[in-house]
């Protein structure tokens, strides 16, 4: 009754007896990625005697080589945003207002880009819109031309097009949700009142979906201001480099930590900047993200008898179509004949040499199965106790908070792979104990990095199913005689349970996906599905990179089934 | 098992909560009042979800203070049911008994037991959310009797439910109530629920107790006025009180000279102002005897067993009520009508205008 019943709420004193509990995970937090993060920071800021100093930033913001990287990472993430945009949002009313047949299959394929690496899409690109891909050849054959007609790869238009491909479901996922959830007689009160056609979605609609879309475009933003794999391949050159490109071959290629960390100092301040603005946003919007099908009514049938009516399949079979292509293209280059660009017949000569015993390659997978399995077993504890942490409102720093423990999502992988190379240097007992210094080839902070990477996920799963438990279901459980332990054992864990999966199933498809930080930290010997995908596009061998990449698609493909189901339930 | 709650203070920034209540074993104690005056809190106090800031909580004649909610074996009924989603029917009402460590065959038979109490036989396997309102009712209510509580703590648990239900869930709440003999502190704001299922009512208003009686004692002689306007509805006239009158006191009002019996049977002194409250059923139209009023119909609602009438006189409001079977008389009755009513003195009674503030001292 009283407004600060909340102070007893949720789990309460007696439910966790210790702050231990959440100790670890914040200890863990602060040594694998604030400190990393840190010390890398502090190299930006110090000049070669190790004193602060602002001299190497104030030296890249003076070079114009830098300043142009800078103003084209800019550049191509808002532009590949408006694109995602313009992509995504048709779609996102399409699916919050009507039904039609096919409705589940473009849902479910808006989940596709969360799992599906990146270096895939590339490879799905590559292969497409190459210039010897399918989309050429197909067009070379009906046209009857002997020169390729489009020349999309290696070029800005390339980069744009791979993030908005890769991105609109962002877009559509999130604003469809919020439009689904408009109680429709808020129209119906509008247009009583008078308001029709375009007044009435300015006026009406549009302000409520204001918040979503801006949210959605500030993910999408953040995505491709750090995007990769992506500006690494697709972009070919210094041409097109961005500021998490130029970290990458400052760091690796270079060999130049400092220059890299005052240049990664540069580029997190400017995504975090759209991370806090992404977090402000979905705050104000409150929505969840999950894609409700249920309460949409109109037959899309409708639509179709309208003027322009006929644009409406056409997209739909366009979205689809630009999901499909890469991966069907990727999965049907792979059963090819013969390495190199000659096409040959049906093979699985491929296939069989990824699963030799005495390749590299399945080390490859072997390594990638192990550092899956072991981010997902420390990125599911580590996620649910901070979404637990985050769901107790009493915590007055809980404002604060939330940023502080979501901003791996908003920091590069590529800033934090530089971290740990130079946490190695300041701290020796940490670099023996993680990494290339020790031996192992760097795997433990493989899984340190890819675990950072993956727990906000499994917070964001976590958390919004935390937070519908009823504060009077864990006090009932108490007033019955549940201690601590029964109550999480008996009450939270099996409702938390397709949560917890969920969670799982990004942290695993992350980690398998996950080429990054992984290229920055593994040593050469050390490789991973992706890094193999990579290194077999780098020597041209197709066919070879599209086995192995059908192969991680396969696991990826598991865990979105995965996500799929559990989403429904949640 | 008795529950006393000991000079119990619990400070919010809005007010703080005190308490000073004993309840008897076995007896039903409802705390009344309107929403945002205390009572879950309070509920909350003696479940053990939150700690008094002072005082101390007795069960059974033992301090609870130090004991954790899942250590103080009270049972407790929310009004959103809270039953587990993920157990069945069966599962809910036993999970108090399998927490606490009951023989698995001994847990089992005391749920069946429970549910087949509360009319639910044969719902052990169902899903709790293929439940309607008034049957998750019950197997919340015989969840929290399931494991044996020494208290059960009801928050207004008809709430949600709709009238009809209400009624019929309430019936079976006070028959349960009464066969386990259990101790029960029962939460509503509702005041019908409150004075059919008590065996004693605490009115309260923000934070503090204003009056704890029998129904009978709460509705026909209440402290104050807000005990008096939140138990059924009272007519309201202000007065200064003259002399002795026969049994009565005799009253100057606006309305004309009207009389009253003395306040505790004494004869008041040192407070000037007065307010004569009666209940609008205590009126009779016409009548020769008793204090009678005279006014103008200002607006008449037909309520099926009863017709209200709204009377204006010399600036006061007052409200009549009809019965049906007399209804007659009142049919003809027009806004602006001119109509005469006399109360019975002794259904009549005095409290102070300032009264409201001059009972912060919980009578139990």
């Amino acid at each position: 009754m009283l407004k600060s019943r909340r102070a007893g709420r949720g789990l309460g004193r007696a439910a966790w007896p210790s702050a231990a509990l959440f100790a670890v995970p914040l200890a863990f937090l602060a040594l694998f990625f604030y400190y990393p993060l840190l010390s890398m920071l502090a190299g930006g800021l110090s000049d070669s005697g190790g004193r602060f100093s602002l001299s190497r930033v104030l030296a890249i913001l003076r070079d114009p080589y830098y300043l142009r990287i800078i103003g084209f990472t800019f550049e191509q993430a808002f532009l590949s945003t408006l694109l995602s945009l313009a992509l995504g949002l048709p779609g996102a009313y399409l699916l919050a207002r009507y039904e039609f047949a096919g409705k589940r299959v473009v849902r479910a394929l808006s989940t596709v880009p969360f799992v599906l690496p990146s270096i895939i899409l590339v490879l799905g690109f590559v292969r497409f819109f190459g210039n010897n891909g399918t989309l050429n050849r197909l067009l070379m054959g009906l046209l009857r031309l002997r020169e390729p007609p489009l020349r999309v790869l290696y070029s800005f238009w390339a980069i744009l097009l791979a993030h908005a491909f890769y991105n609109f479901p962002v877009a559509m996922r999130i604003v469809s949700a919020l439009w689904a959830r408009l109680p429709p007689t808020l129209e119906e009160a509008a247009r009583s009142l008078g308001a029709h056609g375009p007044r009435l979605f300015l006026r009406v609609t549009l302000p409520q979906l204001a918040p979503g879309v801006l949210a959605s475009a500030a993910l999408i933003y953040i995505f491709c201001f750090l995007s990769f794999a992506v500006v690494l391949v697709l972009g070919g050159g210094p041409r097109f480099t961005t500021l998490e490109v130029e970290i990458y071959r400052l760091a690796k290629v270079g060999l130049d930590l400092p220059a890299a960390s005052a240049l990664a100092l540069i580029g997190a301040l400017l995504s975090l900047l759209a991370l806090f603005a992404y977090l402000r946003l979905q705050a104000r919007a409150a929505f969840a993200e999950e894609l409700e099908l249920a309460p949409a009514g109109r037959r899309l049938t409708e639509l179709l008898r309208r003027p322009l009516g006929f644009l409406v399949p056409l997209y739909l079979a366009f979205l689809v179509l630009v999901v499909a292509a890469p991966i069907l293209t990727v999965v049907g280059y792979s059963l090819q004949g013969r390495a190199g660009w000659s096409v040959g017949g049906f093979s699985l000569a491929w296939y069989r040499r990824l699963l030799d015993p005495g390749e590299v390659h399945l080390r490859a997978i072997r390594n990638s199965l192990s550092f899956a399995a072991l981010t997902v077993a420390l990125s599911v504890p580590l996620g649910t106790a901070l979404a637990y942490l985050g769901s107790r409102r009493r915590t007055a720093g809980s404002s604060v908070l939330e940023p502080l423990l979501m901003l791996p999502l908003g920091v590069s992988t590529i800033i934090l792979g530089l971290g740990y190379l130079r946490a190695y240097r300041v701290l020796p007992w940490l670099g023996a104990a993680l990494g290339p210094l020790s031996g192992s080839g760097g795997w433990p902070a493989v899984v340190l990095a890819h675990t950072v990477i993956a727990y906000p996920f499994v917070v964001r799963a976590v958390s919004p199913v935390l937070r519908k438990i009823k504060p009077s279901l864990p006090e009932a459980a108490r007033s019955l005689g549940a201690g601590s332990w029964q109550l999480f054992l008996r009450l939270e864990l099996p409702l938390l349970k397709s949560a917890l999966l969920t969670g799982a199933a990004f942290a695993f498809g992350i980690s398998v996906g996950e080429i990054n930080a992984t290229l920055m930290l593994a040593t050469p010997e050390l490789t991973t599905m992706p890094i193999a995908v990579y290194r077999l596009i780098g020597s041209y061998n197709f066919v070879g990179a599209s086995a192995m990449g059908t192969l991680l698609m396969l696991l990826c493909f598991l865990a979105f089934l995965a996500i799929d189901r559990m989403g429904r339930e949640l | 098992m008795s529950l006393r709650l000991q000079r119990v203070e619990k400070r919010y920034p809005e007010f703080t909560i005190r308490l000073d209540l004993t309840v008897a074993p076995g007896e039903l104690l409802t705390l009344l009042g309107p929403s945002g005056c205390g009572k879950t809190t309070s509920l909350r106090l003696v479940a053990g979800f939150i700690s008094p800031d002072r005082g101390r909580i007795w069960i059974d004649g033992r301090p609870v203070d130090r004991e954790p909610a899942h250590r103080r074996q009270v049972g407790i009924v929310f009004q959103d049911y809270a039953l587990f989603p993920n157990l069945n029917v069966l599962d809910n009402v036993r999970f108090g008994p399998q927490v606490q460590g009951w023989p698995a065959a001994e847990a089992r038979r005391r749920a069946e037991e429970l549910l087949e109490r509360v009319h639910l036989a044969g719902y052990g396997p169902r899903r709790v959310d293929t439940l309607s309102g008034g049957e998750k009712q019950r197997v919340a209510l015989a969840r929290a009797l399931a494991p044996r509580p020494r208290l059960l703590l009801l928050d207004e648990p008809l709430a949600a439910l709709d009238a009809k239900l209400r009624q019929s869930l309430r019936r079976e709440i006070h028959s349960l109530q009464h066969d386990f003999r259990i101790t029960t502190v029962y939460v509503t704001h509702d005041q019908e629920e409150a004075l059919a299922l008590s065996d004693r009512i605490a009115v309260m208003r923000a934070g503090r107790i204003e009056q704890v009686g029998s129904p009978e004692e709460v509705y026909a002689r209440p402290r104050n006025l807000f005990v008096a306007g939140f138990l059924g509805r009272a007519n309201l006239v202000p007065c200064t009180l003259g002399g002795r009158e026969g049994g009565f006191l005799s009253l100057q009002t606006a309305l004309g000279r009207l009389q009253a019996p003395a306040p505790d049977g004494r004869l008041p002194s040192g407070i000037r102002r007065w307010v004569l409250v009666f209940r609008p059923e205590a009126c009779r139209l016409g009548g020769r005897s008793g204090n009678r009023f005279r006014g103008r119909v200002v607006r008449r609602e037909y309520q099926g067993s009863q017709v209200e009438l709204e009377i204006e006189a010399q600036g006061v409001r007052l409200a009549v009520t009809v019965p049906e079977q007399h209804g007659q008389e009142a049919a003809n009755l027009r806004s602006g009508s001119p109509l005469s009513f006399s109360v019975d003195p002794a259904r009549c009674w005095l409290i102070p205008e300032s009264g409201a503030k001059s009972f912060s001292s919980p009578g139990s």
